[in-house]
């Protein structure tokens, strides 16, 4: 008894209401989506809303156990789990494909994905490994070792294949970013064998996730409007190219950095940081500028096959089918929406946007609830994420605060990816909206996560 | 930096994309209306839902216009699976090869357009939307068809109407339907490719009234484009509504009577109800069956024969054929010296046969006797008061200005210019003013010896029947006439506004007395021209004419209203190359009285005569 109290107590509540609003929000738009007259009861078996209800019921049936089990035991059994996902994910690549991928772990709806399970595997042996460290991800060893942990799986779940859960993978990148990886060793190794120059470390090697982060954020954006052009509303009559503006918004950011920081920086270190965002401009300005001239010095059919992948072909009937029709029922659902079950794009009914109870759920709730919802939705998971983050920092134990930022990271790429593809920011790879999307293995496997972050949270102060 | 620190890049990280997601969401879903057109394009379908077209009453209720219900064949291109036209061209009974040109000249006739804004062919063809195969099947034809159906999928069978025409009568007043035109699917939004539009009659002026108003159901379609439920439950959506019907002024038996008297003759029949300008019938002959012109095959085959026909059936001539009146003209020559004062009604003028030839009669002593005896030399002598008033010392100017004084009457009677009759198309007759001679003869080049036909309604001189028939009405009204007219009323509203209003000539009513008498006396009197159209019960008014043609036999001309007191029904009877008007017309006129004031024949043997006749302008090719 004493137990149950002190998971009621010490439970982080904030948390805890946050998941459990995005669980009934998720829940009632697949009855929504799903909806069948023929069997309107929301427990009805037969249909998604009955079988999503029934994994609810098992993952809340999980729920309870972890709450009942002491949180010491994932420290422990993180390594087993750990070997058996990944014989999972080696015998399902002996099933029989299911929509053109190995992914599936038994028949009909009853079937589990064990790429889903991976993911908290992944975590938990991650955590344990970096927080038995004496020495931080600072060494190659110790780094390359952090890597293969998630790479074995990530490779396996490649070759179901799922793109969709690899790229989650990376977000443990930002885990061990946090966790003091740096790539000093190889940069260090390179720049002290020029004679003269003695480094102790680099800017670059230990911030080296960001800024290959925004690298690529850059590179992708400059690409993407390479052939656009926009008249600024400060300069009427002018026409930019996309890169120009890009140019233009860093130097206007960069000027509005400086500013700040003469508000809020010590005057000793102004010059410093001056400097760096002198660096910061040029640097990034020289990307864009490459990224696009190379981009315009491409052969035709190169280009063609870029644009194709980035999505700014349009084809609005061909390749980029689901992006288009996604995007349509998300802009049309306006301010206010059109109301509950009146989603007339995206609904299976309709089945305009396929997909629509699984990868592409955030379409109906969009429709349904207009910028209102969205938004809502939006600042929920932000919130949540948040909320972890401040959980993660207030943890004593390294492996829960690892395995919290685990969690934040896979939810975040989860969130931005999924929501990214509905609003055209993201390709189009299937990954569920977490607490959302309609199906059990994904469902189980992050209220599983959650609750044992909760778990882990509740149980802070026992520990030392 | 210490570790803990890292954490704000990542905070930093989830809040730009924070940020970014929501100005993007807001951008979408409030400002940008891009998506909102995309959703509605994909997934909302407008329905429409066209209305019978309303139903057309005589003006004794019976249903004169009514719909049938005929049945398309329709296919979507896109549920079609592997069609096996051998076998369904078996069931339509057409060849295989025929099937595939049939589904050619669809996409092809159909789908394709000039787009007049960018200059180029665009193709509007698309698998998804239903094109009729088949058109206008009867019910016996499509339930063959409907039996086998299953088979082809992608083809179903959709409910139309059509046209019908219970009596075959009329063919000229009614109109038709046909398939609307290009550029009157860009002019109004309301018809679609394939929908139809009254072309001609009745159905082209009332269009408006007779189509009703369309219903349109809004429905959310699936990517399959099945229908799947009505849009925001119905709450846009309006009801199809069908026109309440049109009430024609027309007696359908009397337009039917008056077809068969006309039959084998060229010629026009139209009759007016004085008091109110409604036309009771309007024969035109020969005439055609409109049930030839329903329908799209119909069309197709009848249409080229009735207009290749000589002897030009698709003619309205009592709408559009401009004949000089002859001398039932002299009628409105003598109102109108009457009201000038340069005749009164006692004034007499010589018969003399050295300025015009007559026939022998006494001199008339009064208008009632010109009339009577339709005196030439008494009408030239009335109508060159009429002319040469004497207000100018020269002739010629004198004559210009008595002329166009005279035009301005002609005008005040609705001729030479067009009656605004609810059928469009008609033509304004011929009364010639001073321009009009000018530009013959040079100003100041004639005088009233130049143009002195139009005294006796020959020469320039040329009226519409329905001009004609409108010349009795007012007689009949002493002075005042509603513009005739077909439709009595518009579902109850009754008639357009402008047949309410009374259009006063400019004599009045005094002087119509004895140009009355005269047309009694035309009748009843002995000698008179008329004697053929003489009835028992009822004292009919009327006068003969006889026009000149050079190209053939005289035309016959008569027109009349009876009862002499409150009179119920104007008429003119034309008949082209039939020679005096006693002797055609006259009769003609009698029968058509006496049909619609008593509902009987007396004069059976006129009767049989006349309908037995075919006169030998009548060309059978």
């Amino acid at each position: 008894m004493r137990k149950s109290d002190s998971i009621i107590t010490n439970i982080d509540w904030p948390l805890f209401v946050s998941f459990i609003i995005l669980i009934i929000f998720g829940m009632a738009t697949i009855y929504s989506v799903a909806f069948n007259e023929d069997h309107p009861a929301i427990f009805a078996l037969s249909e998604k809303y009955g079988k999503q209800l029934l994994w609810l019921g098992i993952s809340f049936f999980a729920g309870l156990l972890i709450f009942l089990i002491d949180a010491d035991i994932y420290r422990k059994v993180a390594f087993p789990v750990y070997l058996v996902t990944l014989i999972l994910l080696v015998i399902v690549l002996f099933m029989p494909p299911i929509n053109g991928a190995r992914a599936w772990l038994g028949v009909g709806s009853m079937g589990v994905q064990p790429a889903e399970f991976a993911k908290i595997a992944t975590a938990l042996l991650l955590s344990k490994y970096i927080s038995e460290l004496v020495v931080k991800l600072q060494t190659t060893k110790t780094v390359l070792l952090a890597c293969l942990i998630f790479f074995i799986p990530s490779i396996l779940v490649a070759m179901q294949p799922d793109a969709g859960t690899l790229v989650v993978f990376s977000s443990f990148l930002f885990v061990m970013y946090r966790e003091g990886l740096t790539f000093d060793p190889i940069i260090l190794g390179v720049l002290n064998s020029i004679p003269g120059i003695k480094f102790k470390s680099t800017w670059l090697g230990s911030h080296f996730i960001p800024v290959l982060f925004c690298f690529l954020f850059l590179c992708v954006l400059t690409l993407v409007l390479s052939n656009t052009s926009f008249h600024p509303w400060f300069f009427p009559n002018t026409t930019f190219k996309g890169p120009t503006g890009i140019i233009i918004s860093l130097f206007i950011f960069s000027l509005l950095a400086l500013l700040f920081i003469r508000q809020f920086s010590v005057k000793r270190d102004r010059s410093r940081i001056l400097l760096v965002i002198a660096l910061g401009f040029i640097i990034t300005s020289g990307i864009t500028l490459f990224v696009s001239t190379a981009f315009s010095s491409l052969a035709k059919h190169q280009r063609d096959r870029i644009e194709l992948v980035l999505g700014l072909k349009e084809d609005p009937d061909g390749r980029d089918y689901n992006r288009n029709r996604a995007m349509a029922a998300v802009g049309s659902g306006g301010a206010f929406g059109k109301g509950y079950k009146e989603a007339s794009v995206s609904s299976l009914k309709s089945n305009h946007v396929p997909e629509s109870e699984t990868d592409f759920i955030f379409c109906p709730y969009a429709e349904e609830w207009g910028f209102l919802g969205s938004i809502l939705l939006v600042f929920i998971y932000i919130f949540m994420l948040m909320r972890i983050i401040y959980i993660a920092e207030r943890q004593r134990l390294a492996f829960n605060r690892i395995y919290a930022y685990c969690v934040a990271m896979i939810l975040f790429y989860h969130f931005a990816i999924n929501i990214g593809m509905n609003i055209g920011f993201a390709p189009v790879i299937g990954i569920p909206l977490p607490f959302f999307s309609y199906g059990g293995s994904s469902i189980l496997s992050f209220c599983i996560m959650i609750f044992i972050l909760l778990k882990l949270d509740s149980q802070r102060k026992d520990m030392l | 930096m210490k570790l803990e620190n890292r954490k704000y890049i990542i905070i930093l990280f989830i809040l730009i994309v924070g940020v970014l997601y929501s100005s993007r969401l807001f951008y979408m879903q409030v400002i940008d209306d891009t998506w909102v057109l995309r959703a509605q394009e994909i997934a909302e379908k407008r329905k429409e839902i066209l209305p019978p077209r309303a139903v057309v009453f005589d003006r004794n209720g019976r249903k004169i216009v009514s719909n049938k219900t005929y049945y398309n064949l329709m296919f979507i291109e896109d549920n079609i699976t592997q069609l096996d036209t051998v076998a369904f061209g078996k069931l339509i009974n057409w060849k295989p090869l025929e099937v595939r040109e049939r589904f050619k000249e669809i996409k092809e006739g159909e789908g394709v357009y000039f787009n007049k804004s960018n200059g180029k062919k665009t193709s509007n063809y698309q698998t998804q939307r239903a094109y009729p195969f088949l058109k206008e099947l009867t019910l016996d034809e499509i339930t063959t068809i409907a039996l086998h159906l299953d088979n082809f999928p992608g083809f179903y069978e959709e409910v139309t109407s059509m046209r019908s025409y219970p009596y075959s009568n009329g063919a000229n007043i009614l109109g038709y339907l046909n398939e609307v035109s290009r550029e009157e699917i860009e002019e109004d939004r309301f018809y679609r490719p394939g929908g139809n539009i009254g072309r001609s009659g009745i159905e082209r002026f009332y269009e408006k009234e007779l189509r009703g108003r369309k219903g349109i159901k809004y429905v959310v379609t699936s990517a399959m484009n099945n229908a799947i439920e009505s849009y925001a439950n119905g709450k846009y959506d309006t009801i199809a509504k069908q026109s309440p019907g049109l009430t024609l002024s027309m007696d359908i038996t009397l337009q039917a009577y008056g077809e068969l008297l006309m039959q084998n003759k060229k010629g026009c029949i139209v009759a007016i109800e004085p008091k109110t300008g409604e036309i009771l019938t309007m024969v035109s002959a020969p005439t055609f069956d409109p049930n030839l012109l329903v329908g799209r095959k119909n069309i197709n085959l009848n249409y080229p024969k009735l207009s290749k026909d000589i002897n030009k059936p698709l003619f309205p001539r009592p709408l559009q054929a401009e004949y000089p009146p002859g001398s039932i003209f002299k009628l409105v020559q003598a109102l109108i010296a009457m009201q000038e004062g340069v005749i009164r009604s006692t004034s007499g003028f010589p018969c003399n046969k050295s300025v015009v030839g007559c026939h022998d009669h006494p001199n008339a002593a009064g208008v009632a006797q010109a009339v009577q005896y339709s005196c030439n030399p008494y009408f030239y002598a009335v109508v060159k008061k009429i002319i040469q008033q004497q207000k100018k010392r020269n002739n010629f100017a004198d004559a210009e200005i008595g002329l166009n004084l005279w035009h301005k009457y002609m005008n005040s009677f609705g001729l030479g210019n067009k009656l605004d009759t609810d059928i469009s198309g008609q033509r304004p007759g011929l009364i010639p003013n001073s321009k009009y001679y000018d530009r013959i003869y040079g100003h100041n080049q004639w005088a009233f010896s130049t143009i002195r036909s139009i005294s006796i309604g020959q020469g320039e001189i040329k009226l519409t029947p329905l001009q004609m028939a409108n010349i009795a009405a007012i007689i009949a009204n002493k002075g005042w006439y509603i513009t005739p007219h077909f439709v009595k009323s518009i579902g109850k509203k009754g008639p357009l506004p402008i047949y309410l209003k009374r259009n006063q000539t400019m004599v009045d009513a005094v002087h119509f007395s004895s140009v009355i008498e005269g047309m009694r006396r035309v009748i009843n009197e002995p000698g008179g021209t008329g004697s053929a159209a003489r009835l028992e019960e009822v004292v009919v008014c009327g006068k003969t004419g006889t026009v000149q043609n050079s190209q053939g036999q005289d035309h016959s001309v008569f027109i009349a209203f009876a009862p002499m007191d409150n009179p119920k029904i104007a008429l003119a009877i034309f008949v082209e190359n039939a020679g005096a008007g006693g002797a055609w017309a006259a009769p003609i006129a009698s029968l058509i009285i006496e049909k619609y004031l008593f509902n009987k024949v007396t004069n059976k043997d006129s009767e049989k005569l006349i309908i037995e006749t075919t006169l030998s302008n009548i060309r059978r090719p």
